[in-house]
């Protein structure tokens, strides 16, 4: 299924030389995590000690090279100890302890809760951090200037618009789901003003530490939902009980009493993407592609033109595949009554009318992102994930009952759905790079178009392939989790 | 392993991941060290395939419904943290393979890249609508194969929207606004900007008149080709009249729009200062030979720009200006249906143009203008009353008609000269189904460039080739301010057709020829320049020197 042009198959990483110091500091930013995870946890120093010095470890000598930035380190630190405690906790040590039933074995993952939390607050983001600093002083990225006033001034915007929109939307409705877990305030003021502080504060850490790594808009959404799942166990679960002298509980019965906040955290993540990537885009138009000695071949507008029917088309293939899917589920009745006759007619044409308006949005959002099918399906299965938490759990209620539902059990009854969202996202992302991969064999014969469809595809080495296990991972397995 | 425990059953999941492994290594372009990547692509795939394997494909495949309900799929929970394991070991085992492959078999045999083919070489000579259309197909027709090259040879480097010509020499619109570059336009052609002297239908080759600008290319450039678009377009023809062609204006290009609209100015600066009654007025009378769609046009436009710009020059009355225009026919607008026609007549009066019809121009001196039933005093006459085939042409050896253009088969090839096609101004087409001759308009030189498009393909491929076939859709001229006329043709009623005309019709042109102008950018240029021109009086700016 590769296109099988030689000129966007050229992308081989040299080969890494072995770095000791890369290991030594993951050895001991995980010996520190490991020990301060078991403090928390209140388990064996030693075993804690011990692995936090083996995930450092490898994550120095396999890791590091990846580690790039902050963000990027961040990035691949959350997704390397997601891995590990499904590796670990969730996958070996049941096995070991032999619980048989698959109940059983879900129990067991949601008692090692806890254990993700301290994996992902204590090992992946210390390490990866830490890995990613130094990897930012090495000078590999020189090509890739960094802008601190862009970062800082269209993160802290984004954040600002962020919290605004989200700020507005939680007063109105009295939840605060940013600030989950957080003693309230005294007043209501107060309490939005927190939340408020807490949306900047994200949006504003967005821009610093992924300015390198958001490419387009669909990315960036990517980016804004790993960032603030992480949020979410950074700060309702951990920081605001810290802050407001409450004892730590990082137990899955505190997650599901928080997964409002989580979907909540989910939602903010997306606007602040969309809305990093929007400014960001426009600050780069005024101040950088504005400069005649970086202008491009083809104008903007019939780029977005052709994006937007491209999308149209894989929105009406996604949706035809998962119309099955949605009327086994019962989803495409609920949508159009059923009192009506022809409701299920109805309801499959409005399907199809939203897929190819959200395939636009595909289309809009995640061109440029893949240089192969199986990276665009990638992407497509997180857009999946992503409109599995702005459709069924967040618009269409909003829209059939006026009110939102984002606790663990409207979650989980909306699972099912959840199925025909992968495989929408999948489908939209699988017809779209078909269409705009005929169109771009077109435009690599002519060198001008070739280079600089070259240089928007995304290259080897950023932290996407993380960023798709920890999004999509916790994406899908929190509900399930939590539920 | 991970997917036989899980599964219940060991070659199940053999099965599942061998086809699993396989898609997974088709899909992903392999690149060198790329372990943690894969590693964590893997394992996030495995997500998405415990849904679809899991929890839907394996209940359905042994005849139960999917299992997705919150219950059973927190029951296959197991199955998740397998499938996750499963998908990070498969990431890690291909890229091993893959290096493996590639140090012990070498690495991936190269695909022979488009400059070591022998290609076949299309080249398109001109620039207008027949000529970057058939680009633009061809680019379309052939897509990503890269077994042939486009070339398009121009003597102008921009695509010149002839229908909107005459609002800039009247002022309207900004001259760059109507012309789209053609480098910018295309994708995969190769554009020529040169002027060709010869073509040479033996050797299979276009000379190209040297760049005599540079010392260093002075030598005439030679393109070889394999098949050969002749898009030449027409030139004005004066009819054998020596000093018409003097002294007249043509009315083709954006230069010479550009000349009309300064050498009017310049007519009211020096009317301006003239004491001279008689000499005022012959300087401000403005003739237009010919009444067809380009002289009404521009008569329309130059009678607007005129009287708007009178206010300018206080010296100067309404009384001293004349816009003629001289037509050998009993009607103008022969292209329209006979009543349009005259309300385009009447409206163009009521605003001040006067009509020589029945009038043939026969000579011309400084300062007047000789017609066969009398004269006018101007110092100012545009010739718009007669069009021929480029020049170019009467040195080829091959069939034409009476007008000079060449005579070509219903597929748009040339008699007896395989691989040599001929489209638009310079071609003598009749349509496959009429039977009629194709009018030279842009409406017609468009669909004959997608018909030629795919038979040029068809050609190259061995298939048979399509005969040229198309309806007229109508025409449409504005004929003053806000004023114009149109006829459209009913889809599936033959010969019958719609009319408009006044502000309706005028809101027609605008919308239809702005929706035709190629490119976004100068779409929008365009429209802002009519918003500039509703509020602020046209610019009298004289931007070159005649003098």
């Amino acid at each position: 299924m590769s296109s099988g042009l030689k000129v966007t198959a050229q992308v081989n990483e040299p080969a890494r030389s072995f770095n000791w110091i890369d290991a030594l500091l993951g050895l001991a930013v995980g010996a520190a995590g490991g020990a301060l995870g078991s403090v928390l946890l209140t388990s064996s120093l030693v075993s804690g000690t011990v692995l936090g010095c083996l995930f450092g470890l490898a994550f120095g000598l396999f890791f590091a090279h990846r580690a790039t930035s902050s963000g990027a380190g961040l990035i691949w630190g959350l997704g390397a100890a997601f891995l590990l405690w499904l590796v670990l906790p969730a996958g070996i040590l049941p096995l070991l302890i032999g619980s048989g039933h698959s109940m059983a074995k879900l129990a067991d993952a949601r008692d090692q809760f806890p254990e993700l939390v301290a994996y992902l607050i204590c090992l992946g983001m210390p390490v990866g951090v830490a890995l990613g600093v130094r990897g930012s002083f090495r000078g590999k990225l020189k090509n890739q200037p960094f802008h601190w006033w862009r970062a800082i001034m269209v993160g802290g915007f984004s954040g600002v618009l962020g919290g605004m929109i989200f700020a507005r939307w939680s007063v109105a409705g009295d939840f605060f789901p940013l600030i989950g877990g957080l003693a309230e305030p005294h007043s209501r003021i107060a309490t939005a003003a927190v939340e408020f502080g807490v949306a900047m504060f994200i949006g504003s850490s967005f821009g610093l530490l992924f300015q390198r790594d958001v490419r387009g808009y669909g990315s960036s959404m990517g980016w804004g939902l790993g960032f603030a799942i992480f949020w979410w166990f950074m700060g309702p679960l951990t920081l605001f009980p810290l802050a407001s002298r409450a004892p730590l509980d990082w137990s899955a019965d505190q997650g599901s009493d928080l997964f409002g906040s989580l979907v909540g955290h989910i939602l903010y993540g997306l606007i602040l993407g969309i809305a990093y990537a929007t400014i960001d885009r426009f600050w780069v138009k005024l101040f950088i592609e504005s400069d005649p000695l970086n202008r491009e071949p083809e104008g903007p507008g019939l780029l977005v033109l052709r994006s937007l029917s491209w999308g149209a088309l894989a929105g009406l293939a996604g949706g035809a595949v998962s119309s099955p899917v949605m009327v086994a589920t019962g989803v495409l009745p609920k949508i159009a009554g059923l009192d009506s006759p022809f409701s299920v007619f109805r309801a499959l044409l409005l399907h199809l009318l939203v897929s190819a308006f959200i395939g636009m949005t595909f289309g809009l959002l995640f061109r440029h992102e893949s240089s192969s099918i199986g990276l665009g399906v990638m992407w497509g299965w997180l857009f999946g994930v992503i409109w599995w938490y702005l459709g069924p759990m967040t618009f269409l209620p909003l829209l059939l009952t006026g009110e939102i539902d984002w606790r663990a059990s409207a979650a989980s009854a909306l699972l099912p759905s959840l199925m025909a969202h992968l495989i929408y996202g999948a489908t939209t992302a699988l017809a779209f790079l078909l269409l705009e991969n005929r169109y771009t064999r077109r435009l690599l014969l002519d060198p001008r178009t070739a280079a600089r469809e070259l240089r928007r595809v995304r290259p080897v080495g950023t932290p996407a392939p993380a960023l798709w296990l920890f999004a999509l991972g916790m994406g899908v397995l929190l509900p399930i989790l939590l539920g | 392993m991970a997917l036989g425990t899980t599964l219940g059953h060991p070659l199940l999941g053999v099965l599942w991941g061998v086809v699993v492994g396989a898609i997974y290594s088709a899909s992903l372009k392999p690149t060198r060290h790329a372990y943690v990547d894969n590693l964590m692509t893997g394992a996030a795939l495995g997500i998405p395939l415990w849904g679809l394997i899991s929890v839907i494909a394996i209940p359905l495949l042994s005849g139960q419904t999917p299992e997705w309900s919150a219950e059973q799929m927190r029951a296959h929970f197991p199955a998740l943290v397998s499938w996750v394991l499963y998908g990070a070991s498969l990431g890690l085992i291909i890229q091993g393979l893959t290096e493996s492959a590639e140090r012990i078999l070498g690495p991936e045999v190269e695909v022979e890249s488009p400059a070591q083919q022998e290609k076949k070489r299309i080249v398109i000579l001109g620039g207008g609508f027949a000529g970057m259309r058939t680009a633009e197909c061809l680019e379309k027709q052939f897509e990503g194969d890269s077994a042939v090259s486009i070339i398009l040879v121009s003597d102008t480097n921009a695509l010149l929207f002839t229908p909107m010509l005459a609002e800039v020499a009247g002022s309207s619109l900004e001259p760059s606004h109507i012309s789209t570059p053609l480098r910018s336009s295309l994708h995969r052609t190769e554009f020529i900007r040169g002027r060709v002297s010869k073509i040479d239908l033996e050797t299979r080759r276009v000379i190209l008149d040297p760049d005599h600008a540079s010392r260093e290319s002075a030598a005439p450039r030679e393109v070889p080709y394999d098949q050969l678009v002749l898009a030449l377009g027409s030139v004005s023809n004066y009819l054998g009249m020596v000093n018409i062609e003097r002294l007249a204006f043509n009315f083709k290009s954006l230069l010479d729009a550009i000349r009309i609209r300064n050498h009017v100015i310049e007519m009211f600066e020096r009317a301006d200062r003239e004491p001279d009654s008689a000499l005022r007025r012959t300087l401000l009378t403005f003739v237009i030979a010919g009444g067809g769609f380009a002289g009404v046009e521009l008569a329309g436009a130059l009678n607007d720009f005129a009287h708007g710009i009178l206010a300018d020059y206080p010296n100067l009355a309404p009384g001293d200006l004349s816009v003629v225009l001289v037509h050998s026919r009993d009607r103008i607008l022969p292209e329209l249906s006979e009543s349009l026609a005259r309300y385009a007549q009447e409206r163009m009066e009521a605003r001040g143009v006067t009509f020589r019809l029945n009038t043939r121009l026969t000579d011309a001196h400084p300062g007047v203008v000789v017609l066969s039933d009398g004269e006018i005093c101007a110092q100012t006459l545009v010739w718009t009353a007669g069009t021929g085939p480029n020049p170019l042409l009467k040195s080829l050896p091959v069939e034409k008609d009476k007008r000079g253009a060449l005579v070509v088969e219903n597929s748009l090839g040339l008699r007896g000269n395989p691989g040599v096609w001929a489209l638009g101004d310079c071609a003598a087409l009749v349509d496959a189904k009429s039977g009629k001759p194709c009018p030279p308009t842009a409406q017609f030189a468009l669909r004959e460039a997608e018909v030629l498009a795919k038979n040029i393909r068809a050609e190259l491929q061995g298939r048979p080739k399509r005969s040229f076939h198309f309806n007229s859709l109508g025409a449409l001229c504005v004929v003053g301010h806000q004023t114009a006329c149109a006829e459209l043709a009913i889809p599936f009623m033959r010969n019958k057709s719609v009319r408009f005309s006044g502000l309706f019709a005028w809101v027609m042109w605008r919308g239809i020829y702005l929706a035709k102008l190629p490119g976004l950018e100068r779409k929008i240029r365009v429209l802002v320049d009519w918003t500039i021109e509703l509020f602020f009086p046209r610019d009298i700016v004289q931007t070159i020197d005649l003098q």
